[in-house]
């Protein structure tokens, strides 16, 4: 050993301990990190760990009325499914159903009671007690029940039926108070009215997309978004695929192509509102060729005089070709269903449209048989269908709170400041409430504004029960069951109902200490009603029996008559849609379709949802406007550019996409985004096309007439580039999609650079 | 010209030693890690004794680990089914008074989980029971350790203690005894 001074020896010793130190630390951090096995203080018993638990229940994202299976591990949810006993999904589910979980969860839920403690809309809050708020709204509410001014509250709503709409009702009718409102967006006001008129109820009736061997959508994106997708979609399958050597053809009709129009065989674009012209062109084609023998024949030639096709290809802008040949198909091919909806349905002339849709069923013969539409039922349940608000009961309450007529006012789960026109001027009312109370679940724009938040659990986590509507042509009930323990301080809304009603002293009238003791109060009296083999079971085993099935009701549909009342064809007619704004200054005509992602905007906060691409155009996050190629290169626009969309009655600013199966004159823009509130993943993203729609009104629903809004284009000279997942929308001659010609034979060798749009133009 | 690299290396020669005996020290803490705290017997908030229940009581593992038959996971049993005895036997020795604490205050008893497999790894109990392959198989001789050690077993089938399940316990095992699909990929790796 050589001889080692000290200060060197010092420095091994250093450099031996920092060696050992690092080699300890080297096999430490390889170790797999300590994890603990938590076991249950007591074993429940509804659940074993490890071990998957199906709850089925009803999905609450859109009116539908899905039924759902969810996937529980643990107790907490893990994944959202179709019940595929529920005759209206059957067992397929939607985008938007299956990120219900993200509902659940969304970390910016509302998880207590909260009082404003600033002016409103400062969104600064404080915690209560579920006593303090719910005994501050109560003794407002007795003291005006007592003083027999039960009249100045008001209950507005989300879309809601079944048990808790009762229940609205009941405790609206103990407060003496008739504002008791139902408001969506998209309620598909303009349906029921047509159909009250034409068949004289007012019930939807059953669209048998399935049994169809023709359909004939006038507007009416029925894949995505209109009525009941899900379903829709099922029919749309089996008519294509389901039948040996039949194919079901689907012919769109709408100004911009959606979903539903790029599913079909065809797409056909008339003048946006000249839909209504187009049926009864076909069906003065199908009466003048004598294709229609009914007793009341010439009552028909005399109503569709004026609407001969040369006359409706004016109108339309379609050849006279096209017409008749629609026509002719309607009538040979058999069956065959028309249906309307969408924008058509949107216009000033909306009811008249959809009669005439109606019209073309009836004189083909398709109503009330398979392959047609089919009668509903009474649905076995409750249904509010008479509280759903249109624009002008909107207006009608927005002017109630300016003349002080309203001191409390009740939110659940709307959002009326996101979904009515600025136009409405409804934030401005709200201002003039002296009470506002939100049961949301999310701080939305309208809740925002609320002085008193009592948050209410989530639908995965609350009793309550739907009955579809439409139905599938015959009864049908769901039960909607907790699927897990609430995760936060929130209650069932129908428990806050109830509590409230304690509080004004209707514990008489309104016994029931929870929601679920109403709901199976409710169910018991289905069960009376239900047949020998039903009641044989007794109640208790016929409640568990629909519990595990979800669902609840008949099996078949039964084909019926239907005679239509003379009276009703003297009526018929389409008045030329009225667009607000004139064309020289405003020169396009505005097209809001409702997202598939996000719905009427309640799904924006959902991040699945957010980083779902747009079906059609790929685009993730944001807003923007599509704009046909041709005008695009008039206007000078490329992708990205952000232009100004300016109506009458506001502006927005959204970066263009081109589109190409869009009408030159029409502009579109996708509903849902645009949020000043709602939660993290919605806020301060895109913008808003409601907000600058005008208050044109349909005159017999006095709905909004949301697609009759004309804006112009104002370029700001800015550019975004906008995210999406595909490249180009065009083959360059690469191959890349084969097309076929329409007869379907051959293929086609000229590969054009982009759909031909001399088609579409009028 | 003479080269020599003697000078160079005279100069370097304490640098030399240092990273020898920093290698040397690296080696050692290492090789003392593994050996003195291997972390594969962990010390458990309750020092219960599997020998005491499963060898000298002869309680079967089923007893506890009830899920065992019927689910992927064997579970822990709850603190109420360890109170089901304990509230009669052996109530006054330290390590029960703790767990009546755990019992009093409604609080989960936070074991340390000793026998893992990766996440990738879909491995479930209800097959392996029903099929009656024995606990000890793959988790050793259970009811002879007072603490719970991570065991394995070697390919000979002795028994390895300290050391984790590989993959070839797994494959071994699925060939002897001749399993459907029991070297396929996607039964465990799905």
């Amino acid at each position: 050993m050589p001889n080692i001074e000290r200060r060197e020896f010092l420095k091994l010793i250093g450099a031996g301990s920092v060696g050992v130190g690092a080699g300890f630390m080297l096999r430490e951090s390889a170790k797999h990190p300590t994890e603990y096995l938590i076991p249950h203080v007591v074993a429940p018993e509804d659940f074993s760990s490890g071990i998957a638990t199906w709850y089925n229940s009803v999905c609450s994202m859109c009116p539908a009325g899905c039924g759902i299976s969810v996937r529980t591990r643990e107790g907490l949810a893990k994944k959202i499914e179709g019940n595929p006993l529920h005759p209206v999904n059957q067992g397929r589910l939607c985008a938007l159903g299956q990120a219900g979980l993200q509902v659940l969860y969304n970390p910016d839920r509302l998880t207590e009671p909260l009082r404003q403690t600033a002016e409103r809309g400062s969104t600064s809050f404080e915690k209560i007690t579920w006593d303090e708020g719910l005994d501050q709204v109560g003794e407002r509410l007795d003291l005006l029940r007592a003083a027999g001014r039960g009249n100045r509250v008001a209950l507005l709503s989300q879309g809601v039926r079944g048990h808790l709409a009762q229940l609205f009702e009941s405790f609206m009718q103990q407060m003496g108070s008739e504002r008791l409102l139902h408001y969506d967006f998209n309620h598909p006001h303009t349906l029921y009215a047509a159909n009250q008129r034409f068949f004289g109820e007012d019930r939807l009736p059953y669209y048998d997309l399935q049994n169809t061997r023709l359909l004939l959508s006038f507007g009416a994106d029925y894949l995505a978004t209109w009525i009941s997708p899900v379903h829709h979609s099922l029919g749309f399958g089996e008519s294509r695929q389901g039948r040996p050597d039949i194919r079901g053809k689907f012919i769109q009709i709408e100004p911009r192509m959606s979903i539903s129009g790029a599913a079909a065989d065809e797409w056909i674009a008339a003048r946006p509102g000249t839909e209504g012209f187009l049926a009864l062109g076909l069906a003065h084609h199908i009466v003048a060729e004598g294709n229609y023998q009914g007793a009341d024949r010439a009552d028909w030639v005399t109503a569709l005089a004026d609407y001969s096709p040369s006359q409706v290809a004016e109108q339309t802008g379609l050849p006279v070709t096209t017409i008749v040949r629609l026509a002719d198909m309607f009538v040979d091919i058999d069956p065959s269903l028309a249906i309307g909806g969408g924008a058509a349905a949107n216009h000033s002339n909306g009811v008249d449209t959809l009669v005439a849709v109606n019209v073309l069923n009836y004189l083909v013969g398709n109503i009330g048989r398979e392959g047609g539409l089919v009668f509903n039922p009474e649905p076995s349940g409750p249904v509010s269908r008479r509280r759903q608000a249109s624009y002008l009961s909107m207006l009608e309450l927005a002017e109630a709170a300016r003349q002080g007529e309203i001191d409390v006012l009740i939110l659940n789960s709307t959002n009326p400041v996101f979904t009515l026109p600025a136009a409405a001027e409804f934030r401005q009312a709200l201002a003039e409430i002296p009470l506002i109370v939100s049961l949301s679940s999310f701080l939305d724009e309208t809740t925002a504004l609320a002085d008193l938040i009592l948050p209410s659990h989530t639908y995965l986590e609350s009793w309550g029960d739907d009955f579809p509507e439409p139905g599938v042509g015959f009864s049908v009930g769901a039960v909607s069951q907790p699927v897990v323990s609430p995760l936060y301080n929130t209650r069932a809304t129908g428990d806050i109902i109830l509590a409230l009603a304690q509080r004004i002293g209707a514990s008489n009238a309104m016994p029931w200490n929870s929601m679920e003791e109403f709901l199976k109060d409710g169910w018991r009296q289905i069960y009376e009603r239900g047949d020998a083999q039903t009641l044989a079971q007794g109640f208790d085993a016929f409640w568990i029996s629909v519990l595990r099935a979800g669902v609840w009701g008949e099996t078949t549909r039964r084909n019926t008559e239907f005679t239509l009342e003379r009276s009703v064809i003297a009526g018929i007619g389409v008045q030329t849609p009225e667009f607000s704004g004139s064309e020289e200054e405003y020169p396009f005509i505005l097209h809001p379709y409702l997202s598939p992602n996000f719905h009427d905007g309640r799904g924006a906060n959902l991040p699945w949802m957010q980083e779902l691409p747009d079906p059609m155009t790929s685009v993730v996050y944001g807003s923007w406007v599509e704009i046909n190629p041709v005008t695009a290169e008039q206007l000078g626009f490329t992708e990205g550019d952000l232009v100004e969309i300016q109506s009458p009655h506001g502006t927005v600013r959204a970066p263009v996409f081109i589109f190409p199966a869009i009408m030159p004159d029409v502009i579109a823009m996708p509903i849902g985004q645009g949020h000043h509130e709602y939660g993290r993943y919605a806020k301060d993203r895109g913008v808003n096309p409601i907000e600058i729609l005008s208050p044109q009104i349909e005159p017999v629903t006095g709905s909004l007439a949301s697609s009759a809004t004309r804006v112009k284009l104002v370029a700001t000279g800015r550019r975004v580039k906008l995210v999406k997942t595909s490249g180009m929308s065009r083959d360059l001659g690469r191959d890349i999609v084969q097309t076929t010609g329409p007869t379907g034979v051959e293929v086609s060798s000229a590969r054009p650079n982009s759909i031909p749009i001399t088609e579409v133009t009028s | 010209m003479n080269v020599s690299i003697v000078p160079a290396l005279k100069v370097l020669r304490p640098a030399a030693m240092l990273v020898v005996v920093v290698l040397v020290g690296l080696v050692l803490g290492y090789w003392a890690n593994a050996t003195f705290v291997p972390g594969t017997s962990p010390e458990q908030p309750i020092a219960f004794s599997h020998r005491i229940h499963a060898g000298e009581n002869e309680i079967p593992c089923q007893y506890c680990h009830t899920q065992a038959r019927r689910s992927p996971s064997a579970g822990v049993p709850s603190v109420s089914k360890c109170v089901g005895c304990h509230n009669e036997v052996a109530t006054e020795r330290p390590q029960i008074r703790l767990l009546l604490d755990y019992w009093a205050n409604q609080q989960p008893i936070p074991w340390i989980k000793v026998h893992d497999l990766p996440d990738f790894v879909h491995f479930t109990h209800k097959r392996h029971v029903l099929a009656e392959i024995a606990c000890q198989t793959c988790h050793g001789p259970v009811e002879t350790m007072d603490r719970i050690q991570l065991t394995s077993r070697a390919i000979d089938g002795s028994t390895q203690a300290g050391h984790p399940w590989k993959m070839g316990l797994c494959l071994n095992c699925h060939r002897e005894n001749e399993v459907e699909n029991g070297t396929d990929c996607l039964t465990c790796h799905k």
